[in-house]
This record gives C-alpha cells, sequence and structure tokens, in this order.
C-alpha cells in the first residue's frame, strides 16, 4: 500500500491540471478562428463559415454530405467472392453442357479468347450439381445454395455479368477501382468522397477478411488519388479490430484520457497561439480516435447477439469465418457504417470444382442468406443494398493439367458471370439477363462492371458521371468513360 | 489426341455468330453501287461533316492511316498509301467510294460501326462524279500549337521594384513582397531562432536538430550564423535521405512486383544511387540523363546503369496465365505518364487513348513518345561489392584446393601391387576405377549444328553463340514455341541431341528462364522434328526413344514426346548445370543431299517456364541412341581412344571422373557445401537498350487497347515542344538528352516548383504535374522564370536552389497566422507567413526515433523491417508474415522501410505515404482519427515514448522535474516550453507518478522495462509519449 498522501497529492494534482486546462488555455485561445473552428468541430457540427478552402481543410472529411438526389440506399454490403465461383454450377444451369460434356467447344464459340491455363479447344464440361426453382420467382439454384434458396425471394439474380479482365489481380481492382491497373479509388472510397458516412464514431468505409489472402491486396480498398480519409478501413478478426486501436500495454482507459486531454489543453493553447486551424481538426480527430477506442471492441464483441441470431448465421463468437464477418456488416451498418465490404477468397477452383464449391458453400450459403434476412427482419434491408459476387466467371470447358495436379476444375472467364443484388432499392423477385446454351456469352441483357458501378452509385443518390475528381489534369470516376444504369434492377 | 469435331453446335448457337452486315439489300446499279442523286452536292454541308464524323479518326491530322487524309484538299487529292483515293469526275472507279460501299467485303470503311448507309454512299459517289468539288484554300491543318505560357522558353525576368527595399534578402523576395504590396498586404516578422532551425532541419535533412544544436545557433552571434547553418545541413548526408525520399514518390519505388504475387524485388542499389547522386549535387540534367538512359551513355559505368532503375520501378505481374506483353505494354503506359509529369509537367497519359482533348499533344505523339521508351530489355544487374567479392575469392580457393587435390585424395585399393608407393597404388587404383567407367559409358559422335532459322512465337530474343549453342534473352513469354532450323548434308542420321545449358544471363545461371516459380527451370511440353528434303515432301520425324541425363522425378524427357500438351521435360533439383535429352529417331533422315531439320520446341506451360540457352546436334550412330548422361565435351573426349587423347584432354576427362566418382563422395559434398557458401552479388534491376537488329516496334494502339495494335509509329517529340537534336540516332539517349535540355521549356520550372512546393507546401504552379492549359496557373509567373533560368545558370545545382530558397526572407517569416489572414489566403498562396505544414509520413517516425536517441543513422542499404502490428500483410497473397528486423535495423530512418505494394507499412499509408503503384507527384495531407490511434499506441512511437523517457532520465539529474520535462519538450519541439505548458506537463506528471506509486498502473508494462526505476521512468514515458502526440510536433512552422 502507498503512503495515503501520495493519494491525496494526485487528487490534489488533478483538481489543479482540471483547473489550469480551464483558466489557461481557454483564456489564452482568445478570439481566434482556431478557436471558432475548434468548437465547431468539437460540437460535432459543420465548422465555422469561412472560405471554401478552410471549410475543406477543417471539416471532418467523412461528415455525411448530401447526395445528387434522393437516394434509395443508404449502405451498401458488399460481400466479394474472391478467386471467381463458378456461376455454370451455381447460378446458371446449363443442360446442354451436360449433353456435350467431354467434347471440345467450337473455335467459333472461343474465337480469340485469352485463357489462363486451359486451351482454346478444350472440353465442355457438365454442371456438377443439381438445380432447382425456389421461392415465388421461381428462381434456379444449384443444390449446394439451400440457404439462399430460403430468401431467393428478396434478390436480383443477374446472370449476364461479364468484365474486360481474366486475371484475378487485375479482375478484382477492375471491379472496384473501375481499372485495372492498381492506383485509382475504389468504390467504398467514392462512395465516402460523395456522401460521407453517417458514423461518427467508426470509420465510414471498413473491409473485412475471411479466407486467404486478397489477390488483389490493398489496392481493392485503396483511396487512390482521393484523399487517405477515403481509404478502407481493416477490420481484424483476431487482435485489435483497428490496427492500434487498443491503448499500449499497461495503460487504462483513465491515462489514456488522461492522456489525450493533456495533449488537448497543449494543442488548443498552441492553435490559439499559432491559428492554424489543421490544429484543431488535429484535435478533433483525436477526440474521434478515442471514441472508436470504444465503440470499435462493442462493435466486435457478439456476446450480446442473440444465441438464435448467431444460430442463424452460423457464427461462433471469437472465430474468424465469413458468418463472424456477416454479422459484423450488419452490427455496422446499424451503426452507420457507409460501406461495408466482405472479402472471402477461396473461389479459385482450377481443380475440383466440385468439391471445391462444396465447401467454399458450406462456409458462406448460411450466413450470406442469414445476413438478407437478418437485414430484413430489423427493418434495415429496404436502405441496405447487399451485393454478392466474384469477379469474374468460369469456363463452361474443363480445365485439367497433368504437371499442375488439376482436374476437373473450370478457368478464369471474364465474357459471362452472376452476381446477385438485393436490399437498398433494387427490385427483388428477378433473373436478369441470360448466356447462351453454353453459358459462354452473355446472350440477353449484358451488364458489364461500369454498368455494375454506376448502378451501385444510382442506388446511393449518387450521379456516376458526376462524382468526378481532378488528378493528373483529368477528371476521373469510378466508371472511367463509361457505365450504364441498370434499370431493370431498380425498385 | 484427335478430337471429333461437332456441327450440330454451329447449328443450334446461331445466336453466336455474328450476322453479316454487308450493303447487299441495296436498290444497286451495274456497279454494285447506289445510283448517283441528282442534285448538286455541297462539300461543306453533306460531305465534310460524313468524313469529319466517320473518317478523320484515323484518316486526320493525328493518326495518317495509310497515309491519307481526309482532312485537307491537297492531301486527300494525294491519297495514300495505295494511291488516290479520290477520281474527280468518276465516284465509281474512286477507291473511296469502294471502301464505303463495301465491294470489297475484307476491307469496308468504316472498320468499326455501322457501315455508311446507303444515302452517304450516294452523296460520295455523286460529290466525286460532280468533280470533288474542294474549297482550294482548305490547307493542311498544322501540326498542333499552343499559346500557353508554358510551352514558351522561361526568360530571366527583371525582379520587380518594391516599396518596402529593407526586406528583401535575395531576388526571390522581390517577387513576393511586390505581389504582397500589390495586395496591400505585408510579410511576417521573421521566425524566432528555434523556430528558424527546427523548419531547416526537418525541411533539409528531415530530422530535428538537437537541443545542443538550437542552443549553439542561439548563441551564435555572427551576421552569417543561419547562411552557416545551411551549409552544414546541406552538407549533411541526410539531405540525400530527404530529398531522395520526394524523389523515389516520383520513381514510386518499392520492394516487391505489385499485382497478385507481389514478389520481393532486389533494387535498393538504386535508393542508394538517388541518395548519392543527391548528395553530391549532382546536376539536375546529368541525374536525369542517367536515370532515363545510363546504359546508352559512353562507357557507362555500373552506378549509371544503376540509375536506369528509376523506370525499372514499374510494376511486373507475375499472376499465373497472363499474357507478359500486356502487362510489358502496361509498364510502358506507365514510363510515359511517369516521366510526362515529372519532367515535363504534362499529363502526356491522357493521349494514350485519344489525342488530348486539353493539351497540343496528339495519339501519335504520345505513342512517338512511347517508342524511345520501348526498345528495351529489363535485366537484373549484379552490383559489384568488394567485400563480397573478397569473399567469393575465399571460398572459390578453397574449392580450388579440394579439386586440385581430388586425385590425391582417391582412396588406396584394398589390395594393392607389391612394391608401389602409397602414391603409385593410388594413381593405379584410380587409373583402374576410371577405365572401368569409360567401358561401362554409352556414348556417341555427336555433331553441333548451328541453326539457319530461328523465331520465337512470343518474341523473345535468340542469338546464335559462337559454340553453337543460341542464347535466349529480352521478353520472356508466359509461354512460347521455338522453331529451330537446321540444315545438314548428313544421311541417315538417327537421333538429335537437345543440350540445355546454363548461362550468367538466366535466373540462378538458367538453363531456364523461370523467374518465379522454379528459378532457373524451364518445362519442354513437346518437341517435334520435321525434315524437309531439298526436294520432296515435308515429313515429321517419329520418335522412338527418349532419354536425359537428368530429369526432375516424373519429368522425363519422354513427356516432351508423348502428345499430351500439359506434360513435358524438366531439371527442377539440378539448376545451374549443363542437361541433355536425346531423342532417337524411329528411321534414319537424310539422304546426302541437303536436308533440313525444323524442331518445334513447344513451352507451353506457365509462369515463364521457357529454355534460355540450348544447343542442338545430331549423330548417325546406329540406333538406339540414347543420353550418355556427360557433358558433352566429356562425351566427345570420351569418344577418342585413350591413347590418341591430347593432354588437355586427359586432364578434362580425369577432373569430370573425379567430380563425380563415388570414392571421393565426402569430398563433393565439402565442394557442394562451399558452393553453397558463396556470396551472391546483390542485384538491381536495370534498363538496357536492345541491339538495332531486335529493335521493337511501336504501334498506335486503337483507344489505347494493348489488343488493338494498329500502324507503326517512329520515335519523336510533340511539335509543340522544342525538337529532337539534328542527327543524332532516334533512342532513349536523345531522349534523355531532350528532356534534360536548356531548349526545354518545361524541365528547369517543373523542377524548381517541385522544390518549391517541397519548402512551402504548395508550389508557385500549385498543380505540380500539370503545368498544362487545365493545371492552375502559376501564383507568381515571374518568379517560376527566375528561379528556372537561374537553375540552368547555375548548372543545375539543385543545393544551390535550395540554398537561394532557404536563405530568402519570403522563406524566414513566421508562419502564425492570424484570423483575418486566414480568411484572406487560407492556403498561403501569396506567402504573407511562412509555411506550416505536417511532415511526411516517413519523417513522423523518424521525429520520434530520433528524439528518443533510437535513430540509427546508417545512411542506404537494402530495406528493412521495422515493427508494425501483427497482420498487416496477412491480408496480402498468400498472407506472408513480416520478417521484423531485429537490432539496428528496427531504428533506421523510414525510407528504408521495406515497401510491399500489396500491404505497404501501415503507419505510413496512414500518414499519406504513397503506394508506390504509380507515381505520386504530390503527397496529400490528411489528418485522421488513424493518425492519432497510430501516434498514440502503435508499437514503434510507443518504443520511442519509452525510449526517451529513459535518454531524459538519462540526461537530466532525478529530482528536477522541470528540468527533465524541459528536456524532453525540447527534444520533440526544439523550443522551450512557457511556463503554463510546464505546469500542465508537471501536473499531469504528478498524477500519473502518483497512481503509478499507487500501483494503480502496471509501471513496468508502461515503461518497457524490469529496472527499479520502472515507476519513475512510466511516468515519464507517458509525458514523453503525450509531447510526440503535439500537432506541433510532427509539424514545422
Amino acid at each position: 500500500m502507498p503512503p495515503p498522501s501520495r493519494t491525496l497529492l494526485a487528487i490534489a494534482a488533478r483538481e489543479r491540471l482540471q483547473a489550469a486546462t480551464r483558466r489557461h488555455f481557454f483564456r489564452d485561445c482568445g478570439v481566434g478562428v482556431g478557436k471558432m473552428a475548434l468548437a465547431s468541430l468539437l460540437l460535432g457540427g459543420q465548422p465555422a463559415p469561412a472560405s471554401d478552402a478552410t471549410r475543406g481543410e477543417l471539416a471532418n472529411p467523412l461528415a455525411p454530405k448530401p447526395p445528387h438526389y434522393a437516394p434509395k440506399a443508404r449502405h451498401v454490403i458488399y460481400l466479394f467472392m474472391a478467386g471467381a465461383p463458378s456461376q455454370l454450377d451455381l447460378f446458371d444451369p446449363k443442360p446442354t453442357l451436360s449433353t456435350y460434356d467431354g467434347q471440345p467447344v467450337p473455335a467459333d464459340v472461343v474465337k480469340d479468347q485469352r485463357y489462363a491455363f486451359i486451351r482454346r479447344d478444350a472440353s465442355l464440361l457438365a454442371p456438377r450439381f443439381r438445380f432447382s426453382r425456389h421461392g415465388q420467382s421461381g428462381a434456379e439454384l444449384s443444390e449446394v445454395l439451400p440457404h439462399l434458396a430460403k430468401v431467393v425471394d428478396e434478390l436480383a439474380i443477374v446472370r449476364s455479368m461479364h468484365t474486360d479482365q481474366f486475371n484475378h489481380a487485375p479482375a478484382q481492382i477492375f471491379l472496384n477501382t473501375g481499372s485495372p491497373l492498381p492506383g485509382r479509388p475504389s468504390m467504398g472510397s467514392w462512395v465516402t468522397y460523395g456522401i460521407g458516412s453517417e458514423a461518427d464514431n467508426l470509420p465510414g468505409f471498413v473491409v473485412l477478411s475471411s479466407g486467404s489472402g486478397i489477390s488483389g491486396g490493398a489496392a481493392n480498398w485503396s483511396s487512390g488519388f482521393l484523399p487517405t480519409a477515403f481509404e478502407g478501413v481493416v477490420f481484424r478478426s483476431e487482435g485489435d479490430p483497428i490496427l492500434n486501436v487498443s491503448s499500449p500495454p499497461g495503460y487504462d482507459d483513465e491515462l489514456q484520457r488522461d492522456s489525450l486531454d493533456l495533449v488537448r489543453s497543449l494543442n488548443e493553447r498552441h492553435l490559439g497561439r499559432v491559428g492554424d486551424p489543421e490544429i484543431a481538426a488535429r484535435i478533433a480527430s483525436y477526440e474521434m480516435a478515442y471514441r472508436m477506442q470504444s465503440s470499435a471492441p462493442e462493435l466486435m464483441d457478439l456476446a450480446g447477439e442473440s444465441r438464435e441470431t448467431l444460430e442463424l448465421y452460423g457464427a461462433t463468437p471469437g472465430r474468424v469465418s465469413f458468418a463472424n464477418n456477416c454479422l459484423l456488416a450488419r452490427r455496422m451498418v446499424e451503426r452507420g457504417v457507409r460501406f461495408v465490404q466482405l472479402y472471402h477468397e477461396g473461389w479459385d477452383h482450377h481443380s475440383d470444382v466440385e468439391g471445391g464449391l462444396r465447401n467454399q458453400c458450406g462456409q458462406t450459403d448460411r450466413a450470406a442468406a442469414a445476413l438478407v434476412m437478418d437485414l430484413k427482419r430489423r427493418g434495415l434491408l429496404d436502405d441496405t443494398l447487399v451485393v454478392w459476387g466474384g469477379e469474374f466467371g468460369r469456363t463452361p470447358m474443363v480445365e485439367s493439367n497433368a504437371t499442375l495436379g488439376r482436374k476437373l476444375g473450370r478457368d478464369h472467364h471474364p465474357q459471362a458471370f452472376t452476381m446477385w443484388l438485393a436490399g437498398g432499392g433494387i427490385k427483388a423477385g428477378q433473373t436478369l439477363g441470360a448466356t447462351d446454351d453454353l453459358g459462354f456469352h452473355v446472350a440477353e441483357r449484358p451488364v458489364h462492371v461500369h454498368d455494375l458501378q454506376a448502378t451501385i452509385l444510382h442506388l446511393l443518390g449518387l450521379d456516376h458521371e458526376r462524382l468526378t475528381f481532378r488528378s493528373q489534369g483529368r477528371d476521373f470516376r469510378l466508371t472511367d468513360v463509361h457505365g450504364r444504369i441498370v434499370q431493370e434492377l431498380l425498385a | 489426341m484427335a478430337r471429333v469435331r461437332i456441327d450440330w453446335l454451329l447449328a443450334g448457337l446461331a445466336i453466336l455468330i455474328p450476322t453479316s452486315s454487308l450493303p447487299l439489300a441495296w436498290g444497286q446499279d451495274e456497279a454494285g453501287l447506289p445510283p448517283p442523286v441528282e442534285h448538286p452536292v455541297a462539300f461543306e454541308e453533306q460531305i465534310r461533316p460524313i468524313l469529319a464524323e466517320r473518317c478523320l479518326s484515323c484518316h486526320g491530322p493525328d493518326r495518317r492511316k495509310g497515309g491519307l487524309r481526309l482532312d485537307n484538299r491537297a492531301d486527300a487529292l494525294a491519297g495514300g498509301d495505295s494511291g488516290p483515293v479520290i477520281e474527280p469526275g468518276d465516284g465509281a472507279k474512286s477507291l473511296l467510294v469502294e471502301k464505303v460501299a463495301g465491294l470489297d467485303p475484307l476491307s469496308v470503311m468504316p472498320p468499326s460501326g455501322d457501315p455508311l448507309t446507303r444515302d452517304q454512299v450516294a452523296l460520295i459517289r455523286s460529290w466525286i462524279d460532280q468533280g470533288a468539288e474542294w474549297s482550294e484554300d482548305d490547307t493542311p491543318a498544322e501540326a498542333p500549337r499552343s499559346d500557353h505560357w508554358a510551352f514558351r522558353a522561361p526568360v530571366l525576368p527583371e525582379p520587380p521594384e518594391v516599396r518596402d527595399f529593407g526586406w528583401p534578402r535575395n531576388p526571390i523576395d522581390r517577387f513576393i513582397l511586390a505581389r504582397l504590396e500589390s495586395e496591400g498586404l505585408s510579410p511576417a516578422p521573421e521566425a524566432d531562432r528555434s523556430t528558424l532551425i527546427r523548419r531547416l532541419s526537418l525541411d533539409l535533412i528531415g530530422l530535428p536538430p538537437t537541443p545542443e544544436q538550437v542552443d549553439a545557433f542561439l548563441e551564435d552571434e555572427s551576421p552569417t550564423a543561419f547562411e552557416s547553418l545551411v551549409d552544414r545541413l546541406l552538407a549533411s548526408p541526410h539531405y540525400g535521405e530527404r530529398w531522395g525520399r520526394r524523389w523515389l514518390d516520383l520513381a514510386r519505388y518499392a520492394d516487391t512486383n505489385g499485382y497478385e504475387k507481389d514478389r520481393e524485388r532486389s533494387i535498393w542499389p538504386y535508393r542508394n544511387w538517388v541518395i548519392d547522386a543527391l548528395n553530391a549535387d549532382m546536376p539536375f540534367d546529368q541525374f536525369s540523363i542517367e536515370q532515363l538512359a545510363g546504359d546508352l551513355l559512353p562507357g557507362a559505368t555500373t552506378a549509371q546503369r544503376i540509375a536506369t532503375g528509376f523506370h525499372r520501378n514499374t510494376m511486373i505481374n507475375e499472376e499465373g496465365g497472363i499474357d507478359v506483353e500486356e502487362f510489358r505494354f502496361a509498364s510502358i503506359v506507365d514510363r510515359v505518364a511517369t516521366t510526362g509529369s515529372t519532367w515535363l509537367g504534362l499529363t502526356v497519359g491522357c493521349a494514350q487513348c485519344h489525342s488530348h482533348k486539353y493539351d497540343p499533344i496528339t495519339q501519335r505523339e504520345y505513342y512517338q513518345l512511347f517508342a524511345f521508351l520501348n526498345n528495351a530489355d529489363e535485366p537484373e544487374l549484379p552490383v559489384p561489392d568488394p567485400e563480397i567479392a573478397r569473399r567469393r575469392a575465399e571460398i572459390q580457393a578453397e574449392i580450388d584446393t579440394i579439386v586440385a587435390g581430388l586425385a590425391d585424395r582417391f582412396p588406396l585399393p584394398d589390395r594393392r601391387a607389391p612394391g608401389l608407393t602409397d602414391d603409385e597404388a593410388r594413381r593405379q587404383h584410380l587409373a583402374e576405377a576410371m577405365a572401368r567407367w569409360e567401358a561401362s559409358l554409352r556414348t556417341h559422335d555427336w555433331t553441333p549444328i548451328s541453326p539457319t532459322r530461328l523465331s520465337s512465337k512470343n518474341g523473345a530474343t535468340m542469338e546464335v553463340l559462337e559454340d553453337s549453342s543460341v542464347l535466349v534473352s529480352g521478353d520472356k513469354p508466359n509461354q512460347d514455341v521455338y522453331t529451330v532450323e537446321l540444315e545438314t548434308d548428313l544421311t541417315g542420321i538417327t537421333g538429335l541431341r537437345l543440350e540445355v545449358l546454363p548461362h550468367e544471363s538466366l535466373p540462378d545461371g538458367g538453363p531456364g528462364r523461370a523467374p518465379l516459380f522454379s528459378v532457373g527451370d524451364f518445362l519442354l511440353t513437346e518437341f517435334e522434328v520435321d525434315a524437309v528434303p531439298e526436294e520432296g515432301e515435308t515429313a515429321r520425324v517419329a520418335i522412338a526413344n527418349a532419354s536425359e541425363d537428368y530429369s526432375e522425378q516424373g519429368h522425363p524427357a519422354a513427356k516432351a514426346v508423348d502428345e499430351v500438351p500439359d506434360t513435358g521435360w524438366n531439371v527442377k533439383g539440378a539448376i545451374g548445370r549443363p542437361h541433355a535429352a536425346v531423342f532417337g529417331f524411329a528411321e534414319p533422315v537424310g539422304d546426302g543431299s541437303r536436308t533440313t531439320l525444323v524442331l518445334t520446341m513447344r513451352q507451353e506451360y506457365i509462369h515463364q517456364m521457357t529454355i534460355g540457352r540450348f544447343r542442338v546436334s545430331i549423330t548417325t550412330d546406329p540406333a538406339p541412341i540414347v543420353a550418355s548422361g556427360l557433358p558433352a565435351d566429356v562425351e566427345a573426349i570420351a569418344r577418342v581412344p585413350a591413347p590418341e587423347r591430347s593432354e588437355k584432354e586427359r586432364e578434362r576427362i580425369t577432373r569430370y571422373y573425379l567430380s563425380i566418382a563415388p570414392e571421393l563422395a565426402e569430398q563433393h559434398e565439402e565442394i557442394a557445401r562451399l558452393r553453397e557458401a558463396l556470396p551472391d552479388f546483390p542485384t538491381t534491376m536495370v534498363m538496357q537498350e536492345r541491339r538495332p537488329e531486335h529493335a521493337r516496334t511501336t504501334h498506335l494502339h486503337r483507344r489505347g487497347e494493348f489488343l488493338s495494335p494498329e500502324e507503326a509509329v517512329e520515335p519523336g517529340v510533340p511539335a509543340v515542344l522544342h525538337p529532337l537534336p539534328e542527327g543524332e540516332p532516334r533512342d532513349r539517349l536523345t531522349f534523355a538528352r531532350w528532356i534534360a535540355s536548356e531548349e526545354n521549356p518545361m524541365v528547369a520550372r517543373v523542377t524548381v516548383n517541385r522544390l518549391w512546393e517541397g519548402h512551402f507546401g504548395r508550389g508557385i504552379v500549385a498543380t505540380v504535374d500539370d503545368f498544362g492549359t487545365r493545371g492552375e496557373p502559376p501564383s507568381h509567373p515571374g518568379l517560376l522564370d527566375w528561379l528556372a533560368v537561374t537553375f540552368m545558370e547555375r548548372g543545375w545545382s539543385l543545393k544551390e536552389m535550395h540554398r537561394l530558397i532557404v536563405t530568402s526572407a519570403t522563406y524566414r517569416q513566421a508562419s502564425d497566422v492570424s484570423p483575418t489572414l486566414l480568411e484572406r489566403d487560407p492556403e498561403n498562396v501569396l506567402l504573407a507567413r511562412g509555411p506550416r505544414v505536417r511532415l511526411d509520413a516517413e519523417l513522423v517516425r523518424d521525429l520520434a526515433l530520433s528524439a528518443s536517441g533510437l535513430l540509427v543513422e546508417t545512411v542506404g542499404g537494402p530495406s528493412v523491417y521495422p515493427p508494425q502490428p501483427d497482420g498487416v500483410t496477412a491480408l496480402a497473397y498468400g498472407g506472408p508474415a513480416w520478417p521484423t528486423s531485429t537490432g539496428p535495423d528496427r531504428y533506421r530512418r523510414g525510407l528504408y522501410t521495406f515497401t510491399k505494394r500489396t500491404a505497404p507499412f501501415a503507419a505510413f499509408i496512414t500518414f499519406d505515404a504513397p503506394t508506390s503503384e504509380v507515381t505520386c507527384p504530390r503527397r496529400e495531407r490528411s489528418n485522421t482519427p488513424l493518425q492519432a490511434l497510430t501516434l498514440l499506441n502503435d508499437p514503434v512511437f510507443v518504443e520511442a515514448a519509452q525510449a526517451l523517457a529513459r535518454r531524459v532520465a538519462r540526461e537530466v539529474p532525478q529530482d528536477d522535474d522541470e528540468q527533465r520535462a524541459v528536456r524532453a519538450f525540447r527534444l520533440c519541439l526544439a523550443r522551450r516550453p512557457d511556463a503554463t505548458e510546464i505546469a500542465a506537463i508537471l501536473d499531469f506528471l504528478a498524477v500519473q507518478r502518483a497512481r503509478l506509486e499507487a500501483g494503480e498502473l502496471d509501471a513496468r508494462a508502461i515503461a518497457g522495462t524490469d529496472n527499479e526505476d520502472a515507476v519513475e521512468l512510466a511516468a515519464w514515458t507517458v509525458v514523453a509519449r503525450a509531447l510526440l502526440n503535439l500537432d506541433e510536433t510532427i509539424t514545422p512552422e
């Protein structure tokens, strides 16, 4: 036990500290733009009126901003099935492939398409699973998606997606940024740049990952040439959910708060002296950081979820899983996070597409369906857009390669793939578009990646042609110089 | 394997077949054309719009496809490469009409989009029938021109007159002050000295001054104290680190290749080069030329070759199954854009897809620039290092000694003839063993043949060396097919030997070119031989048997002749050595007349597993023909009867035998161990111009697409800029000299503007990479030109320009800002105050390490792995671990931190460091909660706080809290705290110390120590941490 006098001394010192803070710092700040700006920032509102440039520096860049027009969706949960799931075995049944299983694909069909691994005259491969119709909409789904079948009437299934890229990293980056080369802002960055976020104690654009390492890497959620504030913030399933969100070893909350108070009081005093509004912005950043220190762990703690909810998702608190991430995504949306992107890498089935899909669907089907169900019953689905899909499709032709030890797989296929969307202004209960008898080309209502991007922005109230940023002499946008809104998808 | 074609698919898939859109349904006259119209055709109203909309994108001033321009009368009537296209008076005979009417189904114009309508064709035909009237004064449009300020060469302006003539310290100030006076503003007073020394130190070397340095400066009463300080800082080796990091932003320097695989690369010698060049104040023109074309300088030094790493910093896609050439194309696109923004201040990249919309650069000119940069190979260069050379020589000497003594180590026989000395017995034993070995050999007489023709399907460069072997270099496609033609007069050829040979240019010595997986290996998937007699039919040569000296388990040479396209022969496990596969023919080939053997070597796997060097020999020995397992020269010697061998031959075969004799296994192991221990020279990535005979052709690409090449273009420069020097070769060196030329109106302006931006946080032209018409105009045009011309006049010296800038009164102003001035000039464009800009990411960390005394100041060397939170790299492909450095490398300056593109160092990204995927002309400066979390909680900063506490405890006596607080404060901020600040810090200290003493807090955890004085250190640690988190700490003022 320490002598009591020390404790008394500490109490006395604390009182002096608080008094000093009040007395010196606010008095010395004087009447400056710094103080005005600070006051407004700390009140969480807009900064004091100043020139536009000053406003730009001062404002929380993630503060909500008005969209171009009334939005249908306020949040996005994007389930990125990295590696590219086989549409032919999940969503787009092709009896013709069964009929001609083992026959070479006609050269006229393949034309000059380049492939990653297979030869152009590879044989066709029959669908690996049985399909049946579900729900009132009668949408066809493969037998390995039994849970999705239960919410199929909430979905718009797009069978006519196509992309320009046939390798993982470029295709993932293309889907996220509109360009196959790293360096451009991602969708979540554009969205938070455009309309900010409603969360004031969590990042506006969050990235979660289950499965293995992601081919496109950090370029998938990069803010590119947009300010770093719009970069996707990776939430980790183990350790700190946000890097460095925990105080260092030995620091309790009181010490952290005391430390922040000292930093704040010294910053405030200096702000009064030099007048640079950047200091006010930094003080506000520290306050938000402090709030994140409690809000992030609270968010990640699934203990408050009912047993029924955990079972619905198949989530187990404390484990790293797609199911946990789906549940976390719902919790983030509840807390105002604008754009949540869940990566699940593991769909690159060059060999044994059947076994691979059984495994991956086993890990993801229940949770993806549960997410739609759970959002719906909590009234969140109406303004939350859920998107599911990979970066391209897989070939109707078989991939086999003795040297690589591959058999009964499918190669990368950019010409046609399937995605689904739900909630947030999507016209549910439909299957849009079609592919030809082999599932090789899109035959009806092609939807290009840029069209999907334009549509997602549109649902959020953003005009993809007006959401631009000047870099290297050019006004860039997510959809490059392309993209048309898919009207059929709109409710 | 035979494959059955089936018709049903085609019948059932009508939807897949494009419907023909030939204009067959028209009402046609005898020529297949729509009939002429009956009224006069007006060119300007009816014809020119059609040409403009449908023809000029290819046949206009920018493109001139097929040599044809249709934008002016003279060129249109002159026609194109295939002659006139307009025959005035006879529309039906005019090529133009034939093309647009689709009469030649193989060549319909326009080639894309809908064909012209029947009415449009009729109009064009009739206009020609009527004489092709076209106004005479419609002269050809000239090359793009511009009155834009930046395209005019800067002229040294007279600095303007100012009213307050006492303020300026050098001409810079007169430009700034004149503007301030005209705006009714006055400059701020000079900043106080501790602010100035901190600003200068952080600006020039990126490190804070020590309190001792601050005191010395405060006490220096000499009138040149400031200038001496500037001199000292410019002479510091840390100057090159600070400004080198800025240059590395432009160079998009990184330690990995990017894209999915994002493997590690070795290019840090280039970073060293940048630091050294800046420290030596290499003139900027030379600095530029060496980076763009150092390899082409006469007698290029290793350093000059290392400099070409600038453009090797582009990414490399190594994902399985990609088209390597497509991503090489992407890298050239990046190089053109980076060259444009770095040296020309122009967004030339915009012209990749179409002529620039705003600046006078045509798409053709874009590809002409592209052509300069499109003619290099991209090898890795071993970097000499005397220390490594010494160690190699030492080990090699050991190996040589063992090899030389092998014969003496040959064991004595179990039973020996009497009377022999040990030595004699040993030699006899060796001779007997060797004779037995020779008797067991199966060898053939092989005749090496130099190929008469060679080709690589996917563009690799192939050349025949003196020993008849073929070396492959240059482009390294994922898959390739080599076609090799050999001519021979031999009769009855029974077999063929394919040697694959090592070479110093190949990864791990070869014989394969694979750079990524199975480095140095190849996979020969199929091998075919055709025989072409002098007269008669080409015939496929049936292969009866295949054998090899070595293969990876399960990949024998037989797999290269099994007609299974995805299996083959490779040599994994024995890289760096020669190998051979031997193919026995089913029937002898060659009747004595000239036979041409055509070899098809398919290497159609992935991951660039192609052969790097090979040699072909043939034999007429009787079958069966099998591999001997010997190197070719040894096999040839073995064919010579022992008594007839030369001394050299005897030595060679003996030496070979000694290297494989099972009796010497122990020595072989020792040799292998030593070889393994030979240290490698570090390598770096460089540019190497291709030889003229292998020059690449650059094409214009429609819409900038890789898959849409069009006509070829020659290297050239935009007409709006200064011309290329006459009579010089059109190569990268000429281009580099053109860039770094005093005639270039852009380069000096762009460079001084970048320096200005580095000091003031904003360029005189705010869009530092865009001086074009869409860029921001300069805030002080006269100053920009004065600096640019002065820069060139002073020998392109960067240090001179830094000196000029930082010794100006403008730079020395205090940065405090009043609300009125902030309202008036929020971005400090007019410079009525000094700069106040947050430190760059790396410097935020450098400062914490420096203040705390942890910084290890070693300059240069390979990249290091300082601690960062677990899991940062786990998200990247393959989830690689971060091999955290131990020892001093934990505390090196930030620019040495390993940069992994797909998972960049977290703390730096948070503070706006570039991800190095593309060039970064200017860093954004954000201010985010994640930055706060980093400074508060990141292990690096926590460690710095602990070290700062220890430092203060060490340097200031105990029981003097105030002095300790002052010391800590000054280590972070240079200036002394005022009384209020001291009071706040001491109050905080008292509270935390009391809590620590009360056991409320874990002192050892906080202080990171088990020492007895943990409580005291912990109390100071939390103080130090707070100080390291101040806005002022990370912001020079």
